[in-house]
């Protein structure tokens, strides 16, 4: 199409202008097989990778329709070679399957022997593969099923796992929608999820993942481990399934530091799972504990390596990945996708934003300008302490304390690392503060207060960067950071993403010291959140009425 | 009976200059005679010229023609389209082929049409013509030639070689089949086996010749009677590509505008940097591999395209050696006037050079015989066949179907084709058509417009223009710091976005991200923030966001805040008020003191000459040193580096041998001069007595003989040497014989009559009836030659 939306460079990126007529329909038309990389106002870019496109094949599109949408929408010729490269790519995947035969079991099965034969030759399938059963089949160790499925990744011969998975031992549970009901998108989720297996669901932080899990759980009726990245969540995920479920305190289990119950429900630290003693992990039988039907990971994006050696054998399990992000700092997103699954739902923030589920985000980065002693220290200063000295600047206090009076009434959270600095906010705004020492009671009681409107300010250190749920949060402001990670910068956003009853805008603010890394860290964040399509401003001290 | 020089005589002028136009060689240096002009067309290294462009289906008109004449006579044109099996459907390609042939003067029709054999073609198209063993009358038997059968006879022993072959052993079909259409030597089976006894039956009925111990020949006769009376198998059509895909010529046009408009842009690039850092010349002449990746990595291309891009602009003369005492690469004046155009025509330039250019690009980076590196710009990866590949695989693409993307195979296959005798390698086919893709004469493979204007010297500049997508003029600028032209920008946009971004992605669409470098080369080319923005704000769709105008104005603050600036000394003191009178005093002028800081001015004169200036005003300076403590005034100490000893064997060489260079200098210079050379004299003088040493004056000698010798008698006789060679040569593939005259060693010349075999290699070889021997005798001992027609005395 001559005028169509969408750019197609040969770099594989697409390029969609959002404000065009069609630029709806092709995004829903993409979405399937392109990452969306970022998202500011005039233009999306979408990529094209092969675990997208493997993604794509899973959920059941194949090269053609691929080929057919991007040309509909093309603006321009589409290369060539891109097209090629697309079909070549697709028709690697499921051209290998895991499947059970009833002799032989679990085996590598082949739709074109060429392939079979340049798999099981290659060094790195040695020890995986069992004995060759013909041209087209050969033998699996049960317990390679998750390391095959990897190596095949890497191999760029993706299977697809139709072995299926034990059931489990059932477990009576339904979802309670009593007053709410599960969201339209959250429903498609859980649908998408158990038409495909296993997998994993995207959403953004705020669009409620844990009642996608709930719904999981409820479809399977079995007993079920969550895998959760903090205590703190942990014991977010049960309050939230005693209200939303007919499980009862009883039946769920929580697998911490502190406490080690297994029950039908149980959920399990990250930590407490990889903790090792003597070089062993003391806790790995906590997997086999129970016939699981279900294994839940929440924010896949943070699992730790050995979490992905310990799934690697948990293959014959259904397995639901939650998480806002597939980019991980790390680069494991294969690994992701070979062990816990491809993709099975996704709905960008701005979406679920435009939807009304989420509130509308405003980003501002307020610069502090530095007085000369403070910039003379930070120059003749070690380049280890630099970043301390600029997040900690003592001029920041003010800034907040501008920031707070503007935003008087409403719920306002300080976001920090340096507990010094925090402190010291804390005693300066007369706020309570909540750090790693606080005990999970009082932080408990605090986030109450909070979430009631008792107080209306709180300060806060990184642990509550994860899982933890501040709904009437409308302002964040944030005075240092741990180096600009995009992660980061995902989850303190969502801290705030929740929706507002009134519907108002959410403000987040970054206080940066000018002429300091901590302004090159900020650059980091603002590209991220500029990216995910939120409103970006720069904005100097001395404008909040702050004096130099 | 017509000859070929004959046939050459009566033709027109214009058929004459159309025989000089196909092959060239013919005209330099110019022939004096149309005789002349014979003898060198049929020479051996000039129908070997001719032979190696013929097509595929001229060769087998030619191998026909061979092969027919000696059976039949001159065959027709008929016979040669049955002979090698074309149907009447290949008619037009056949009649094709034999005017080419005839175009070429490797052929000659007589007036009724029948076709000849060119004089020495039979001996250029090689032993097995057509894939059959040389025929009875080219086996040479004296004995034979003694019958005087100068009209040689039918081949065969009997009218049917093959009636016996009914009554053969098993096997033995398919020893004659295997053998049918050549080449006609096989391998004497081992004895013993069903297949040794089918050949000893076989060459027991004279189906088969006996040809070393261990081989066996299909004769000719025989081979002819199991091909039907045919020369080939069918005829060698053009192969045409059946499964070539056919690409939309939108996507075509695309993509070569892309690929043609990048090499462009890349080359512009490649100016701009080599310009500012020339690298050096290797002492082979070429580019560094260092050099040549540093530049592939800023122009963000790989090696192999570097070097392509490199090579084509040298080619295109926009880069040159500058012949400086440490030579580097540097853009030439051409460049300038290059790089002032439009698109097109810059890249019309490149297309036009490259075209012509007998670089081999691809071969860069490999290594050649002694195991060295291949530098881009090293003079030795020069070949001078490949601008007539590269038209040649363009001129295949051009007779495809508008849009067929050929594979390297079949233009291969084409090129094959085209000239069998000379097929070019595969790698470089694939290298050509890999060329011809970066540089955008082929959009997916196919050949596009501004390429099929370019292979047919048309404008291929306003071909490309037609096919560049209209330019953009707009940028949509993002809270990100990104910015996106969706389409080609314009020159101005480009040149902005160049100065002030950094791109992150190009094709149908370009991508850019400002960041705070990218705004301060913006800023340090001179630009000022609000020029930059007023400039993005007109580009841009809607405003400038606010974080990308923070991100200019926050970078023009900080810009420029430390300065930099040169000074040679500096005057320092406590008291304002005293430097400042200084800067003003016109009698420190010459000094040039600027005043930096209150305490602080800055001279461009040397320290002593300061500390002199401001004694001769009254002052009692004294000098400092880097840390500030007070330096004596003691005359400075003056001291140079000792040449390094490297020079000096130069210097002090020996007088002696100075002396003793100069002389064999000009001994070399200026022989004449030289007493030693009188004693050569006598030695040369003697040289022409001795008949065996090629001696530096052959040619007294040869006007002598013919002044001694008889006037050959007879119409017809010659003691032109380029006439003597033809008559020769027509008379070899006559089989007729004629009188010869030749100079012995020692100056006396005798007369023979002759049978000419074969004239090659500066020799004859023929036959001499009468005394029943073949004699070989070097060409230029032939003092004349004379048709035996009129009875030999």
């Amino acid at each position: 199409m001559p005028d169509g939306p969408l750019i197609v460079q040969s770099d594989k990126t697409l390029l969609l202008e959002v404000d065009h007529d069609q630029a709806d329909a092709c995004r829903r038309a993409i979405a399937p097989f392109a990452e969306l990389e970022r998202a500011p106002e005039h233009v999306h870019t979408y990529r094209l990778t092969p675990l997208g496109l493997w993604n794509a094949r899973a959920a059941g599109h194949d090269a053609e329709q691929v080929v057919d949408t991007l040309l509909e929408f093309s603006r321009y010729p589409v290369p060539h070679a891109l097209l090629v490269d697309v079909a070549e790519t697709m028709s690697r995947y499921g051209r290998l399957q895991l499947v059970q035969d009833p002799v032989h079991g679990l085996v590598l099965h082949a739709l074109d022997p060429a392939v079979l034969a340049e798999v099981t030759r290659s060094k790195r399938t040695a020890g995986l593969l069992g004995a060759r059963i013909d041209d087209t089949d050969v033998l699996v160790h049960p317990s390679e099923r998750g390391h095959l499925k990897q190596v095949l990744v890497k191999l760029g011969w993706p299977a697809e796992d139709l072995a299926g998975y034990v059931n489990g031992e059932a477990h009576q549970i339904d979802l309670q929608q009593d007053g709410w009901s599960l969201r339209p998108y959250q429903q498609q989720a859980v649908d998408g999820f158990f038409h495909g297996g296993s997998g994993v669901v995207v959403l953004p932080c705020g669009a409620g993942k844990t009642l996608v899990g709930a719904g999981a759980m409820a479809r399977s009726s079995t007993t079920t481990l969550i895998l959760v990245t903090n205590t703190v969540s942990a014991r977010q995920w049960r309050d939230e399934l005693v209200k939303r479920t007919s499980l009862t305190e009883d039946e769920i289990g929580e697998y911490s530091g502190t406490r080690k119950e297994v029950r039908p429900v149980t959920i399990a630290t990250y930590q407490v799972l990889t903790t090792k003693r003597k070089g062993v992990y003391t806790h790995l039988e906590l997997l086999d504990a129970r016939d699981w039907g279900l294994i839940v990971y929440d924010e896949v994006h943070l699992l730790p390596a050995p979490i992905f050696r310990m799934t690697a054998d948990l293959q014959a399990r259904r397995r639901l990945g939650l998480t806002a992000t597939l980019v991980r700092e790390d680069g494991r997103e294969d690994e992701v996708f070979s062990l816990i699954g491809p993709k099975r739902f996704d709905a960008p923030w701005k979406d679920i934003e435009s939807q009304g589920y989420i509130a509308p985000a405003e980003c501002v980065e307020v610069r502090l300008t530095l007085p000369d002693h403070e910039r003379m220290t930070y120059a003749t200063a070690e380049p280890e302490d630099r970043y301390r000295l600029a997040a900690t600047a003592a001029g920041k206090n003010r800034v907040v304390d501008a920031l707070v009076a503007k935003h008087a009434g409403e719920q306002t959270l300080v976001i920090g690392q340096y507990l010094d600095q925090l402190h010291d906010l804390a005693e300066h705004l007369g706020s309570d503060l909540i750090t790693g020492e606080t005990t999970v009671r009082e932080r408990q009681r605090l986030f109450e207060a909070f979430r009631t409107g008792e107080i209306t300010t709180l300060v806060v250190s990184k642990v509550a960067n994860f899982s933890i749920d501040l709904p009437e949060a409308s302002v964040a402001i944030q005075v240092s950071g741990s180096f600009g990670s995009r992660q980061e910068e995902a989850q303190r956003l969502g801290r705030i993403m929740r929706p507002k009853a009134d519907g108002k805008t959410a403000h987040f603010y970054t206080v940066v010291a000018r002429d300091t890394v901590d302004q090159e860290f900020a650059a980091h964040r603002q590209r991220f959140l500029a990216e995910q399509g939120y409103a970006y401003m720069i904005v100097d001290a001395e404008d909040l009425g702050v004096a130099r | 009976m017509a000859t070929f020089t004959g046939y050459l005589r009566a033709r027109s002028d214009d058929e004459l200059v159309a025989l000089l136009v196909r092959r060239p060689d013919l005209a330099t240096p110019h022939p004096a005679t149309l005789a002349s002009l014979a003898a060198r067309a049929t020479s051996r290294s000039s129908l070997d010229r001719a032979l190696t462009w013929v097509d595929a289906l001229v060769l087998q008109v030619l191998e026909a023609v061979v092969v027919l004449t000696p059976g039949g006579g001159a065959p027709t044109p008929q016979d040669v389209a049955d002979a090698i099996g074309a149907g009447p459907a290949d008619a037009a390609h056949v009649a094709r082929a034999v005017d080419d042939a005839v175009a070429l003067a490797l052929l000659w029709p007589d007036d009724d049409g029948a076709l000849h054999v060119s004089p020495g073609l039979v001996d250029a198209l090689g032993a097995n013509v057509a894939g059959l063993a040389p025929g009875t009358a080219d086996v040479r038997d004296p004995a034979e030639g003694a019958d005087g059968t100068d009209a040689p006879s039918r081949p065969g022993p009997g009218p049917d070689p093959l009636a016996d072959l009914a009554d053969a052993p098993p096997g033995a079909a398919s020893v004659l089949e295997a053998l049918q259409w050549g080449p006609p030597v096989g391998r004497t089976p081992p004895p013993g086996t069903a297949a040794a006894d089918a050949v000893t039956w076989l060459l027991a009925h004279g189906l088969l010749d006996r040809g070393d111990g261990r081989h066996v020949l299909l004769p000719r006769h025989v081979a002819l009677a199991l091909r039907g009376g045919r020369t080939h198998r069918a005829p060698a059509l053009a192969p045409t590509p059946e499964n070539a895909p056919v690409r939309d010529p939108q996507i075509v046009a695309a993509e070569s505008a892309r690929a043609a408009e990048q090499t462009v842009r890349l080359v512009r690039q490649l100016l701009t940097r080599w310009e500012q850092s020339p690298p050096g010349v290797l002492r082979a002449g070429g580019l560094g591999a260092r050099d040549l990746r540093r530049t592939a990595q800023a122009l963000d291309v790989d090696d192999a395209h570097t070097a392509w891009l490199v090579e084509t602009a040298a080619s295109a003369g926009l880069l040159a050696d500058d012949g400086e005492e440490s030579p580097s690469f540097v853009p030439t004046l051409e460049a300038d006037v290059w790089a002032a155009q439009d698109v097109p025509p810059r890249w019309a330039a490149l297309a036009r050079a490259w075209l012509a250019s007998a670089r081999t690009p691809w071969l860069v980076g490999g290594r050649d015989e002694r195991g060295a590196l291949r530098a881009a710009l090293d003079p030795e990866l020069t070949r001078p066949w490949v601008p007539r590949l590269r038209r040649a695989v363009l001129d295949v693409l051009a007779s495809a179907p508008p849009g067929a993307a050929l594979t390297a195979d079949d233009v291969h296959a084409a090129l094959r084709w085209r000239s069998p005798r000379s097929v070019p390698p595969l790698a470089a086919v694939e290298a050509v058509l890999g060329d011809a893709t970066r540089l955008g004469v082929l959009g997916a493979g196919a050949l596009a417009s501004a390429g099929r204007a370019l292979v047919a010297d048309e404008d291929a500049g306003a071909a490309l223009a037609a096919d560049l997508p209209a330019p953009v003029d707009e940028v949509l600028l993002q809270g990100d710091l990104t910015g996106v032209v969706p389409g080609r920008p314009g020159e101005d946009l480009e040149d902005l976005l160049e100065l002030a971004a950094v791109v992150e992605s190009r094709g149908g669409a370009v991508t850019v991200r400002f960041t705070a470098e990218s705004v301060l080369r913006a800023l340090d080319a001179g630009t000022t923030a609000d020029d930059l923005l007023a400039r993005l704000g007109t580009a841009a769709r809607g405003r400038v966001p606010q974080p990308l105008e923070y991100l200019v104005r926050d970078v023009a603050r900080r810009h420029g805040r430390v300065r930099a600036g040169a000074a040679a000394s500096y005057v320092r003191a406590d008291d304002p008020a005293l430097l400042a009178g200084l800067a003003d005093d016109p009698r420190l002028a010459g000094l040039r003191l600027r005043l930096l800081a209150p305490t602080v001015l800055v001279a461009d004169a040397s320290p002593r000459e300061l500390l002199d200036a401001l004694r001769a005003r009254g002052l009692a300076p004294v000098a400092e040193d880097a840390r500030g403590a007070v330096v004596h005034a003691v005359a400075p100490e003056r001291r140079v580096r000792a040449r390094g000893a490297r020079t000096s064997p130069v210097r002090e060489r020996d007088p002696a041998d100075r002396a003793a260079s100069v002389v064999a200098t000009l001994r070399r210079g200026a022989p004449t001069d030289a007493p030693i050379l009188a004693a050569a004299v006598p030695t040369a003088a003697v040289a022409p007595a001795t008949p065996d040493l090629e001696t530096p004056a052959p040619a007294p000698r040869r006007p002598r003989a013919a002044e001694t010798g008889t006037a050959p008698r007879g119409g017809g006789g010659t003691s032109d040497p380029a006439d003597v060679l033809v008559v020769l040569r027509e008379a070899a593939q006559a089989r007729v014989s004629v009188w010869v005259e030749i100079v012995g060693a020692d100056g006396s010349s005798t007369r023979r009559l002759v049978r000419p075999l074969k004239v090659e290699g500066g020799r004859l070889r023929a036959l001499d009836p009468r005394r029943e021997a073949e004699l070989t005798v070097a060409v230029h001992r032939i003092a004349g030659v004379a048709p035996a027609d009129p009875p030999a005395p």
